[in-house]
């Protein structure tokens, strides 16, 4: 089941979204997390960011929205706290990719600057330029191809590990290419969906702004489609996200052509669910007689 | 590595679920382990089934439960789809839960009388500290506020455990007439207490507490808030503290009311 996403060895296909699975530990009491190909931690910046006000979060059907807008306790802090734990998980052999989060240039690359100074353990980077909660950067940054590649060059040289972009759902098949030729290792797709949610007897959103991220299986097909786009788009491997709950849903992704899957929303509400679409997954490459999982890489017929 | 949450995940069976009151079930969980750890003021996130178009857990208090026998029980309103769905389970269905979860209530050492103060279902979380109090020989005096007589709740189990109880109801169906900051405050005028514990309503939590503060006396409170995971990942649950915005399902959901900016 060994795949290499971007560089980073991993042992199996199966990766977390960023911002569902904390730094890992919280999921020790469900899981074996060093059974994972590798995990992606939550978003931090340079400096600590409060986030968005409360309400954060609605559920609608299939899925939920999120409005929490990036809240971290900054890079050195999330290095303090967990990165003894996260070297563990890298020793055990589970890759930890670590998510990278600003408003502009600059502030990605302050962010990488810690993480290359703090974070020696680290497997990876993942530029995180499509939150869709955050008013400056976040989506704005990764909006348009010029603007995406304009953060990832300027990242670039600033560390010589994998360097992975998460792409937002708009344009990805054009942001893709744009930012392979800036210098990614790999890409993620895809964050969140821009979506909306109004409670009809206040007229007000049911979260603190007018607009969220959805997210969970409502938003599967979508991001299925999206990731079959931009692998035909790129030569850069794909990390396929988007409403995994069950190791057909991550098997899909993999016949898009996507060389790793994160599991996301499910991790929230069954926290050992990674570990039971990994198994599922297996289950799934020997019933198409595959002892390789790269070998349904792609595999989609049309 | 900062202390992941205490929660675990573990199945449970539905010995009984039954109305008790207008638009109030009763739930009562077979799950051993849950009886055996689980504190006054630490709630559960249970899985209902039925609905895959609803996928969020539904975060509950407990009211009672025997670590021997190995069963926990809440009451709950039905309010939304999600605790409608809850109510038509029959006994026997069979699911799973996540907890125990987040910080429960604190009784303070040397502590001699307590008042303790419910609102509608936010009693469920309050009732036990009573047998709490009494095992930590604390006085308890309980406060129970709720819309009318019907609703009054766990009347049984607050006084055999050794409280004494005063009710109010919003239409003077039963005990005195009016919210629970009425009786608290005759309370806190006439009687000496260490502490305070509350849940309800935010604005009655928030009268209690300025009640509290006006007498000097400690004041814990129970902050409900939606949440999506209840174990401290996907930082939802915020409750505004003068030490900046906490999880209420980590560093909550009982808070010093001092610390809440309300």
């Amino acid at each position: 089941m060994a795949v290499d996403f971007a560089g980073i060895k991993m042992k199996n296909p199966i990766n977390t979204a960023s911002g569902t699975f904390g730094a890992g530990y919280q999921f020790q009491h469900f899981m074996d997390v060093t059974a994972l190909g590798a995990i992606t931690t939550k978003g931090a910046s340079a400096v600590p960011w409060p986030g968005n006000p409360q309400p954060r979060m609605a559920e609608v059907c299939s899925g939920m929205l999120n409005s929490v807008g990036l809240t971290n306790p900054g890079v050195r802090a999330l290095v303090e706290d967990c990165g003894e734990y996260l070297e563990g998980l890298t020793k055990a052999g589970t890759a930890v990719i670590c998510q990278v989060a600003g408003h502009s240039v600059q502030e990605y690359i302050d962010a990488l600057d810690l993480y290359e100074e703090l974070a020696p353990w680290a497997s990876g980077f993942e530029l995180n330029i499509s939150c869709p909660n955050v008013s400056k950067g976040g989506l704005a940054m990764g909006a348009t191809p010029e603007s995406a590649a304009e953060v990832v060059a300027a990242c670039r040289p600033h560390t010589k590990r994998p360097l992975i972009v998460k792409l937002a759902p708009a344009r990805a098949k054009e942001v893709a290419p744009a930012v392979e030729a800036a210098g990614a290792d790999g890409l993620t797709v895809i964050n969140t969906i821009p979506a909306m949610s109004i409670d009809v007897r206040t007229r007000r959103s049911r979260v603190s702004r007018p607009t969220a991220g959805l997210s969970g299986p409502a938003i599967h097909a979508i991001a299925v489609r999206i990731a079959w786009e931009v692998c035909q788009a790129v030569s850069i491997p794909v990390c396929g996200i988007g409403g995994i709950t069950s190791g057909e849903d991550a098997a899909e992704f993999i016949l898009a052509g996507c060389r790793a899957v994160s599991v996301g929303t499910q991790n929230m509400v069954e926290p050992a669910a990674s570990v039971r679409i990994l198994g599922e997954l297996e289950q799934w490459a020997e019933s198409q007689g595959i002892s390789d999982i790269n070998e349904l890489v792609g595999g989609f017929i049309c | 590595m900062p202390v992941p949450s205490t929660a675990y995940c573990y199945d449970f069976k539905i010995l009984e679920n039954e109305q008790v009151a207008p638009q109030m079930m009763r739930l009562r969980l077979e799950c051993p382990e849950l009886a055996r750890s689980i504190e006054p003021g630490q709630f559960m996130n249970l899985r209902v089934p039925g609905d895959p178009s609803e996928i969020l857990r539904l975060p509950f208090s407990w009211s009672c439960k025997d670590a021997e026998a190995g069963w926990v029980e809440f009451a709950y309103l039905v309010i939304g789809k999600g605790t409608e769905r809850l109510a038509g389970l029959p006994v026997g269905t069979t699911s799973d839960l996540l907890g125990p979860a987040g910080h429960g209530w604190q009784v303070p050492a040397g502590a001699k009388r307590a008042m303790v103060v419910g609102g509608g279902s936010g009693v469920v979380p309050v009732v036990p500290l009573v047998g709490a109090l009494r095992e930590a020989g604390v006085a308890c005096d309980f406060v129970q506020g709720a819309p009318t007589a019907a609703r009054v709740i766990y009347e049984k189990e607050i006084c055999e455990g050794g409280a004494e109880l005063f009710i109010s109801t919003d239409d003077g169906t039963r005990g005195t007439h009016g919210f629970t900051t009425a009786v608290a405050e005759k309370l806190l005028n006439e009687r000496d207490y260490d502490v305070v514990f509350t849940c309800g309503p935010q604005p009655m939590m928030r009268g209690i507490w300025k009640l509290a503060e006006a007498h000097g006396v400690a004041c814990q409170v129970s902050m409900e808030k939606l949440m999506a995971c209840g174990f401290g990942v996907c930082t939802t649950c915020l409750c505004e503290t003068i030490m900046g915005r906490k999880g209420a399902c980590m560093d909550g959901p009982v808070f010093d009311a001092a610390e809440v900016i309300w």
